[in-house]
């Protein structure tokens, strides 16, 4: 027994992926094993090729920083007269090797660039004193590193609407908190050891707390629940707390982005 | 048709069979953790299989018929009791209004899925009624029942419900003779739960996986909808080092840092980052959602070809059961 059984190879060259057994419902392919950007743009293309040319039973693909998992509903898989093999991973990996044909949709995969208001320290960020304190540098210096650099959203996980981000300047990493809160409220801006992100949703959490932002990064009543998504760039906007608490008031988040 | 809850119990929410559509915005799949009794419930009673119904945790629910009621449960852990009439399961039940039902506990199992003609008519939200209770929305204004709450059934019914509505309705409590068959798709042995390799398999010594398929693990009275822990023989790493987070799913046994299993279960998060060691049949997932806290199963390998031809046939077999159940009405 192995647990290598299952797996197939597709693509070639830098191209190449492997795809392997995830449930029933579900397979994963595999694109090396590197957090980079030049996989996480192949990881978006095969999503967008995926959701541009759905197959028979599909209902979603999960990208992660290396993986696309694509899950789907096995009956009709394989009753479908469009995908051949005699099981569904052989029809999956025949599908996967169908969206190479230069006739499939070929989707547009740029990332949109979302600009998240913060409004540093003070009662939004209790532990922005403790972070510079750790890092020995300013307040100051703190929200200005954190808020010139660029940010890549390389997946969504953990809770609904929570961005993995990459990109945060080192010189910013901190460890969690010893205790962890038991709740930290709904667009509290933290690091975590080397990342950082923003809690979409009322939580427990042990990240170094250093801001907040009064946008919702989830929204069950939208079509589009999670604000960010794998791909996204972000950039983060230092406000006021007036500015804040006039967010709140007027919900324009257009004055932002 | 109308129920009030009058004791809520434990942990009681209103599931369908899953919120599908938004896993990769971070939602949970949530639905009923025993989907196969909850399916049953609503084939027992001509409804679609993915209406709402409300999961029960163990026994301690009571519930009034506010107006007269079609109902059928199924699962495990209580059966439900209305005066000195214990009602019986998997079969379509009629109450007159004004009944009180309570859940009465019984050995083996913990959920049970109560299914009301038409399904529980809460908001579809994003796709699915279920409860996500990590964020707060859908079931019942995104939380577990409360006293008072006051469920309505969906006014559309198919035409097998009202076919059975028709033959059972009148003053007093009345059942079908005829049940589904649930027993029938039961495994003989309910403590072995068939698993498939999964992709870490081999970061793990031969030592500990021999462990793994041969002795027992017991459920941790830690556990709950998003997993189950066991206690049982450690898993030793062969193979160090961390593996970059990729979506999991329930059914999922990860091993944590100190060797323990967690199996995912419905309410999981979209991705993990612990090495898995084996993921758990479909066809036997219900099996795990039914365990008490220290009850032991075995886990016992087949293929992914097995588990996947498992699955069809299972879905073959409760397709052909709501045929017959609709095929009496003809």
């Amino acid at each position: 027994m192995s647990g290598d059984n299952f797996i197939h190879i597709g693509g070639q060259g830098k191209a190449a992926y492997t795809v392997y057994y995830l449930s029933e419902q579900a397979v994963t392919m595999q694109f090396g094993n590197d957090i980079n950007t030049g996989t996480l743009q192949r990881v978006k293309r095969y999503h967008a090729l995926i959701e541009a040319n759905p197959f028979p039973g599909f209902y979603a693909a999960v990208p992660a920083y290396a993986t696309l998992s694509i899950f789907y509903n096995p009956v009709e898989v394989m009753q479908s007269p469009e995908l051949s093999g005699a099981d569904c991973i052989n029809r999956l990996t025949a599908y996967l090797k169908s969206l190479d044909d230069v006739n499939v949709a070929e989707p547009s995969t740029c990332g949109t660039t979302v600009n998240i208001p913060v409004c540093y320290g003070g009662k939004f960020g209790p532990d922005l004193s403790e972070v510079a304190a750790v890092n020995g540098l300013s307040e100051q210096q703190v929200i200005q590193l954190h808020n010139e650099a660029v940010y890549t959203v390389y997946m969504i996980g953990f809770v609904p609407g929570f961005a993995y981000l990459g990109g945060m300047n080192s010189l910013l990493a901190t460890p969690r908190k010893q205790q962890p809160r038991v709740a930290v409220p709904a667009g509290a801006v933290g690091i975590g050891g080397n990342q950082t992100g923003v809690y979409p949703l009322a939580t427990p959490g042990g990240w170094q707390l250093i801001g907040q932002t009064p946008l919702q990064l989830f929204d069950a009543a939208s079509e589009q629940p999670s604000l960010l998504k794998a791909g996204d760039t972000v950039v983060f906007k230092p406000i006021s707390a007036d500015e804040f608490n006039n967010y709140l008031i007027t919900g324009n988040a257009a004055a932002y982005n | 048709m109308r129920l009030r809850i009058i004791k809520p119990g434990l942990l009681s929410t209103v599931q369908d069979t899953g919120r599908r559509l938004y896993l990769s915005h971070g939602v949970p799949l949530s639905g009923a953790m025993d989907t196969l009794s909850a399916r049953l419930a609503n084939i027992a009673l001509g409804n679609n299989e993915d209406d709402a119904v409300i999961e029960f945790t163990y026994a301690g629910a009571l519930f009034i018929a506010e107006t007269s009621m079609l109902i059928a449960y199924a699962g495990g852990g209580m059966a439900l009791v209305a005066g000195d009439t214990t009602l019986p399961a998997n079969r379509p039940v009629y109450l007159s209004a004004g009944t009180q039902v309570q859940c009465i506990s019984r050995p083996q199992g913990c959920r049970t899925y109560l299914a009301v003609a038409g399904g529980f008519n809460v908001p579809v939200i994003l796709g699915s009624r279920s409860t996500c209770i990590t964020a707060g929305f859908g079931g019942l204004q995104g939380r577990a029942l409360q006293k008072g709450d006051v469920l309505d059934s969906g006014a559309e019914i198919t035409f097998t419900t009202r076919s059975i509505l028709n033959s059972l309705q009148g003053s007093t409590i009345s059942f079908t003779g005829w049940s589904v068959a649930a027993h029938l798709l039961q495994p003989a042995d309910t403590s072995r739960v068939r698993v498939v390799p999964a992709h870490e398999f081999n970061w793990f010594d031969s030592r500990s996986v021999i462990d793994f398929l041969t002795t027992p693990y017991t459920l941790n009275v830690s556990s709950n909808r998003m997993g189950c822990n066991f206690d049982g023989a450690t898993i030793e790493r062969l193979i160090p080092g961390e593996m970059l987070s990729t979506a999991v799913a329930p059914g999922t046994i990860q091993v944590t840092g100190n060797g323990r299993l967690v199996l995912l279960m419905t309410d999981c998060q979209t991705t993990g980052g612990y090495p898995r060691i084996a993921q758990v049949a479909a066809v036997d997932l219900h099996l795990c959602s039914q365990l008490n806290p220290d009850d032991s199963i075995y886990f016992k390998d087949i293929t992914a070809r097995e588990a996947q031809k498992l699955y069809i046939e299972l879905e073959q077999q409760l397709y052909k059961l709501a045929v017959t159940v609709k095929s009496r009405f003809y």
